[in-house]
């Protein structure tokens, strides 16, 4: 049996709504879903094509998202697939085991080139916004996608986890590994290879 | 047998104390050697402005255009 056109009616109304409120809150992070996008990729352009993918996508399956949980990761997760399903990272992170330094690596690095006084506060100056950028940017990508989205995005391990589809021990132990790479490469920007 | 080394201690936890990710006795033993040692609270002062600086330095915001071809995405209404 049919319902009534009143219902049907009413159902419509209400999807309607509720999906315009979707897409609203949607655009409202896109802010925030750009700035980890831009870090996950190379250049402004490929960040711009997998924005308009993942909100193309997102607008088509709204249905899909629970109201009340967390849209960014939600879209994020979506945008983490596309950026892997396009094949823009296929290859596998090299091993990066020998290239590992201990936590404490560029601090006593730049404390060993300073010298007269070292101080912690203002020696980050000597690093430029490009160096951060392109330190971060040759981080292999298994370590820089969390880093990106702890460090830069500001997600939880857990979040993190559940938008790249890993366990929250692996997420743990990428972005311990990834800072202390980030900051080997950092150490070679300001005072140079060993 | 070995003997503790709190600054090496230290230096391992880093990064959990400053993701809030230890627990309650480890953090309270991390800050009250922090407190005592000033080689090491140094040493965490910089890794917290360095994170700091990173987070900075890495945001890059979207432009306008984008945000506007993003919006002509939605579904139109009927």
């Amino acid at each position: 049996m049919g319902e009534s056109p009143e219902t049907q009616g009413r159902q419509l109304a209400n999807e309607a709504r509720d999906r315009v409120r979707f897409e609203e809150e949607a655009l409202q992070l896109a802010d925030q879903v750009y700035r980890v996008a831009r870090r996950l990729v190379h250049s402004k352009e490929e960040a711009e094509d997998l924005m308009q993918e993942t909100y193309a996508r997102a607008f088509r399956s709204w249905r899909s998202y629970t109201p009340g949980t967390n849209l960014r990761a939600w879209l994020l997760r979506i945008l983490t697939n596309l950026n892997i399903d396009r094949g823009r990272r296929q290859q596998r992170a090299p091993d990066t085991t020998h290239l590992e330094e201990s936590d404490y690596f560029l601090y006593n690095r730049l404390e060993d080139d300073s010298h007269d006084s070292f101080d912690e506060e203002r020696v980050l100056q000597r690093l430029s916004q490009d160096d951060i950028v392109d330190a971060l940017a040759a981080v292999p990508h298994d370590f820089r996608d969390v880093i990106v989205l702890v460090d830069i995005g500001e997600f939880s391990y857990q979040e993190a986890a559940q938008i790249l589809d890993i366990p929250v021990g692996t997420v743990m132990s990428r972005l311990h590994r990834g800072r202390r790479i980030l900051k080997r490469h950092l150490a070679e920007a300001t005072v140079g290879g060993e | 047998m070995a003997t503790f080394d709190p600054c090496a201690w230290c230096e391992e936890v880093l990064q959990p104390y400053l993701d809030r990710n230890l627990t309650e006795r480890e953090r309270v033993e991390a800050q009250a050697h922090l407190d005592s040692c000033g080689a090491c609270a140094k040493r965490y002062r910089f890794e917290e402005n360095l994170r700091q600086f990173v987070r900075m330095a890495a945001i890059e915001e979207m432009d306008p255009e984008l945000k506007e071809r993003l919006a002509s995405l939605r579904t139109p209404l009927l």
